[in-house]
């Protein structure tokens, strides 16, 4: 009875729902400039729960999963925000 | 009857779906690239569009889809100990909450062309240039996300019957976990458009 990795999956739920109302809540308050800043971090948090606790990816134990494909991912981040600030300097 | 033991291998499956969703992602970050440049020239025209999408429903959709990733996890935690019943009801539920979804943005869709707003509309061509590009942008990313639930649904449907065949059981679940990935991954890619197309202040 693996009740105890419920337990988890739930309590990640939990978190994922509480960002989301953070989110919610702050979309109502004057953040100028910091706002898109927050609400990617926040996105980016939610991200990583899922990644890590509902997709394993925290608890894999070939290196394929644990360091190749959280590379990619920064990579893939790095490309994504490195193209778009390319827009700010123009 | 003597079941062989057969060497299974389960890591490349795995990774082949993870590959697959890095691809998926570069699809979808392409997209919010074009989405943050045309954001960053018109950022008011972007406000003043996303302030008539509906905040409820697109909060709604996104507590639908949470709910549905953690259906999706304890169903295969469920098959892993055994408990096929359990992995059943809920594998059902994702399915669910995934149609729930589809419904709702289909409510939304449905409600904008409604009041004459869609690509390339006389109503929508006579707004502000930004306003435009920003609807675009929701019908296009909105739409392929949606298309992507939709597969969802229907891989996930195929697994559902798997496992009530029980192909799928306590000792062969690899085909219910690389679903689940996909699923968790269309979650993750709402996680964004979220904010990026409802809360933008």
């Amino acid at each position: 009875m693996k009740t105890a990795k419920y337990r988890a999956y739930i309590l990640v739920w939990v978190g994922l729902i509480i960002l989301t109302g953070v989110t919610f809540s702050l979309a109502g308050f004057h953040l100028g400039g910091w706002a898109v800043l927050i609400a990617l971090s926040i996105a980016g948090t939610k991200s990583g729960l899922v990644l890590n606790y509902y997709m394993h990816l925290r608890s894999e134990k070939e290196l394929i999963f644990r360091i190749a494909i959280p590379l990619v991912l920064a990579v893939l981040l790095v490309f994504i925000s490195l193209t778009f600030s390319d827009v700010v300097f123009r | 009857m003597i079941e062989m033991e057969q060497h299974r291998d389960v890591t490349s499956p795995k990774l082949g779906m993870w590959l697959f969703l890095l691809s998926e992602i570069l699809l979808f970050g392409g997209m919010f690239v074009l989405y943050s440049a045309y954001r960053y020239k018109n950022p008011v025209d972007f406000h003043h569009a996303s302030e008539e999408l509906d905040v409820i429903l697109g909060t709604l959709n996104t507590v639908i889809l949470l709910t549905s990733s953690l259906t999706m996890a304890i169903s295969i935690s469920a098959i892993q100990t055994g408990r096929r019943r359990l992995s059943t009801f809920l594998l059902t539920a994702t399915i669910a909450l995934g149609l729930l979804f589809l419904l709702n943005k289909g409510i939304e869709w449905t409600t904008k062309i409604d009041h004459g707003i869609y690509p390339n509309s006389p109503a929508l061509l006579s707004r502000a240039k930004g306003e435009i590009l920003f609807y675009g942008l929701y019908y296009v990313m909105t739409g392929l996300h949606g298309l992507h639930v939709l597969v969802g649904v229907g891989v996930l449907s195929v697994m559902l019957v798997f496992l009530l065949k029980e192909k799928i059981s306590q000792s062969h679940f690899a085909g219910l976990e690389n679903s689940g990935l996909y699923w968790h991954l269309v979650d993750i890619i709402w996680i964004f458009l979220y904010p990026l197309f409802y809360l933008i202040t």
